[in-house]
């Protein structure tokens, strides 16, 4: 942005440009302050101010029934009718969404399952784009992946076969491997933009965020780990706004030891107390939090059977606190009907 | 106005000084040329000076305001008013319910239009939920005891979710609606709906502090041109401002700004400010605290402080920094109709609990207080309990709203009361 797109007087715009300052640096100077360093009058710094102020904004305030906000309305199918009504339609379009959980809740199935849903037309709940999946733990589960494209028209049972078959999902899952914090920074910042803006994905996977934020800091460097976190988040948001894209994070979870902490509501249901990594500062920029949990047991659908788990609503603006029942199948994840 | 204390540059301040001027007023009616001979500034300087002789005589408090941003920069000064007058105008000013009749009435109403409030909270305690709650509530109108207002919503978070403004407009809409009594409140609602409310909140969407700094602004302009509008969210000032700062005095000198800003606004356009913050954790004396992020002298901006959180399964809602109400903790819920009281069956705890923030002089004697306070709205709820339990379903809703409305009115009339001992003592 330039002082020259400005409809000001030639007369402050040379003023403004003898100090040397930026359309957004002259919004963080105080009124006395810039008068002072410019030279010019009351009057004329009022002026400046607010046409600075006009062209750092977007729009001027609109009616909620006219905003952009409709068109947030938009959800991302998870792929099971079930978790979908649990989540009111799937993820939403913009936003940073969270799914916490144990090392073997069923976290990476659901969030590879999501990479394949968000490729179905937006009357099937997705968003004709392929993903772009992060990977920074463990190598991609590229078979796994393969079965769930094989098991599709067993999921999606609401799908046109014919479609399924015409869709050519593998191509349109994009892996980045992350090792190092610098890494990721990189593919959040370069990488991903560019495919983001080809139009080529509309969903971003980080699988998981806490893998490097809690292996790549000593206890006492919390506070670079902390700057670093809100970078990376920040770009996260960046990413989700700008593109109008769905962010899925994956995250470890650590033990709760003191049973008087006010930031999660106590289990009532007598699972161990595990709350999500990376504590309040990444809680903070986190839209929707989800939680999933291994249950004991078994539950069985044909021939198949699994270790029940459970899809929680931590918290969400537009959700309720719940839960709904699920197990991982052969062909993806899929929510249990609550009569069982 | 003392010239050490005015805005102009300080070369110009000292030659002004060694020039025996103290006084903006020993300036006036001096001309430029005259000022240039008598101190030795420059032509331009003089005129600064005169200008700033003109703006001091047209009120020392538009000054004041300038130097803090701009934001009430435009406005003239209020003329000055004494306390009477005040507590009229607030009495004769309608606060904002909440829905939920404990909160109410420790806030003695709901929150106040015309103050800034801060709703302090951990991720997931419902600090969104309360904002869009009230951006519902502002709307009621008039004849239901609202305010029939309109709403501005500053989002930085991203999360003013129209999905769920709407199913808490359709539960207010559905409340109001059994209330009707007469035909005024039917004529009312037959324009209070989903869509109206909707096209009442005017929604900005701020991505980074400076898109934030704009909007305050711009915003004294919208609310002249709107003067309708009687509440404004922001949701939350902490997110924008948690980001891109290495220097923190850059930081708290902006966010001092922007709150001398919303203060200007929330008394010269009489608009209610509520804004939402975050929670952060303080390390101290190695114990880690949890404390309302931006920093200490962020706390001193909002008139009223409320704190969220969870204690065990019960949500709390805590007012810990309020001039007018004692202390007190209540408890709530929050339904898929909103922010409600919580379910009678469970008794909010007898002491209110750490709050973790700084009160070390007026902590022991507050929380004295809040268990009075407290002891009174169990007793009110418990009276509202036994009205609950004559009737059943829906309409206990409308009995505990006309309760609360028939409350209000008794503070009212003892407000009255107050009053008409003050104008006495006047008369004496």
């Amino acid at each position: 942005m330039d002082w020259d797109q400005l409809e000001l007087h030639p007369r402050i715009i040379s003023a403004v440009r003898r100090c040397a300052l930026s359309v957004r640096a002259v919004l963080c100077v105080s009124a006395p302050d810039l008068q002072r360093l410019s030279g010019l009058s009351r009057s004329d710094t009022q002026q400046l101010l607010t046409a600075a102020a006009t062209a750092c904004r977007r729009h001027a305030p609109l009616p909620a029934l006219l905003s952009r906000g409709f068109q947030s309305s938009l959800r991302l199918s998870v792929g099971c009718p079930i978790l979908d009504e649990l989540l009111r339609g799937g993820l939403p379009a913009e936003g940073v969404t969270e799914l916490s959980g144990e090392s073997g809740a069923g976290k990476t199935q659901l969030a590879l399952q999501v990479c394949l849903s968000v490729q179905y037309p937006t009357q099937y709940g997705g968003l004709d784009a392929g993903a772009v999946f992060i990977s920074t733990e463990d190598s991609f589960p590229v078979r796994r992946l393969q079965q769930l494209i094989r098991g599709q028209s067993c999921l999606r049972s609401d799908v046109p076969p014919s479609l399924i078959s015409s869709l050519n999902f593998s191509d349109r899952v994009y892996i980045e491997h992350a090792a190092d914090l610098a890494s990721l920074q990189e593919c959040v910042s370069r990488r991903v933009p560019l495919l983001l803006a080809r139009g080529l994905v509309r969903l971003v996977v980080v699988d998981s965020v806490a893998a490097l934020f809690r292996s790549d800091f000593l206890a006492s460097d919390w506070l670079e780990r902390n700057r670093q976190l809100l970078t990376f988040s920040a770009a996260l948001h960046h990413l989700s706004r700008e593109y109008s894209t769905p962010v899925l994070c994956i995250n470890q979870v650590t033990d709760v030891f003191s049973s008087s902490d006010s930031l999660v509501p106590s289990s009532s249901t007598g699972t161990p107390t595990v709350a999500p990594a990376l504590g309040l500062a990444w809680a903070n920029q986190v839209m929707v939090r989800l939680m999933m949990w291994r249950l004991q047991g078994t539950v069985s659908r044909g021939d198949q059977s699994s270790a029940p788990r459970r899809l929680q609503v931590v918290f969400a603006p537009h959700l309720a606190r719940g839960g709904r029942g699920a197990g991982v199948w052969r062909e993806g994840v899929r929510g249990l009907t609550e009569t069982a | 106005m003392q010239i050490s204390s005015c805005s102009l540059s300080p070369a110009v301040k000292s030659r002004l000084t060694a020039a025996g001027f103290h006084f903006l007023s020993e300036l006036r009616g001096l001309s430029p040329s005259h000022i240039c001979a008598e101190t030795g500034v420059s032509q331009q300087e003089a005129l600064q000076v005169l200008q700033a002789v003109r703006g001091g005589a047209s009120g020392g408090g538009a000054s004041v305001g300038g130097a803090s941003g701009g934001g009430g920069a435009s406005v003239g000064p209020p003329p000055s008013l004494t306390a009477l007058q005040l507590l009229q105008e607030e009495q004769s000013q309608r606060s904002i319910f909440s829905f939920c009749s404990q909160l109410d009435a420790t806030l003695g109403g709901g929150l106040p239009v015309g103050k800034t409030t801060e709703i302090c909270g951990a991720p997931g305690t419902g600090k969104t939920q309360l904002c869009l709650q009230l951006v519902v509530d502002v709307q009621v109108p008039v004849c239901f005891g609202g305010l029939g207002g309109q709403v501005v919503v500053v989002d930085t978070e991203g999360s003013f979710l129209l999905q769920r403004v709407q199913d808490i407009a359709g539960a207010v809409v559905k409340h109001c609606s059994l209330l009707v009594e007469d035909d005024e409140q039917r004529v009312a609602m037959t324009t209070f709906s989903v869509e109206t409310i909707l096209s009442n909140i005017f929604l900005v969407r701020c991505h980074d502090y400076v898109e934030l700094l704009a909007e305050l602004h711009l915003l004294p302009d919208f609310l002249s041109e709107h003067p309708r509008v009687r509440l404004l969210v922001i949701d939350s000032v902490a997110f924008p401002f948690r980001l891109h700062f290495d220097e923190l005095s850059q930081r708290t000198r902006l966010l001092n700004g922007l709150a001398q800003q919303l203060i200007a606004m929330a008394t010269s356009h009489n608009v209610a400010v509520v804004i939402t913050n975050q929670m952060t954790t303080r390390l101290r004396g190695g114990q880690s605290q949890l404390v309302p992020a931006l920093g200490e002298s962020w706390g001193h901006a909002p008139t009223i402080r409320l704190l969220l959180q969870w204690a065990g399964t019960q949500r709390l809602a805590t007012i810990f920094k309020s001039p007018g109400h004692p202390g007190a903790t209540v408890q709530y819920q929050i339904t898929s109709d909103g922010f409600r009281d919580a379910d009678q069956s469970e008794q909010p705890p007898s002491k209110r609990p750490r709050t973790h923030t700084v009160q070390s002089a007026t902590g022991q004697r507050d929380s004295n207080q809040s268990s009075a306070g407290q002891r009174d709205s169990n007793q009110s709820a418990a009276g509202q309990r036994d009205s609950n339990q004559s009737a059943a379903g829906q309409r206990d809703s409308n009995q505990s709203a006309a309760g609360q409305r028939d409350s209000n009115q008794s503070a009212a009339g003892q407000r009255d009361s107050n009053q008409s001992a003050a104008g006495q003592r006047e008369c004496s």
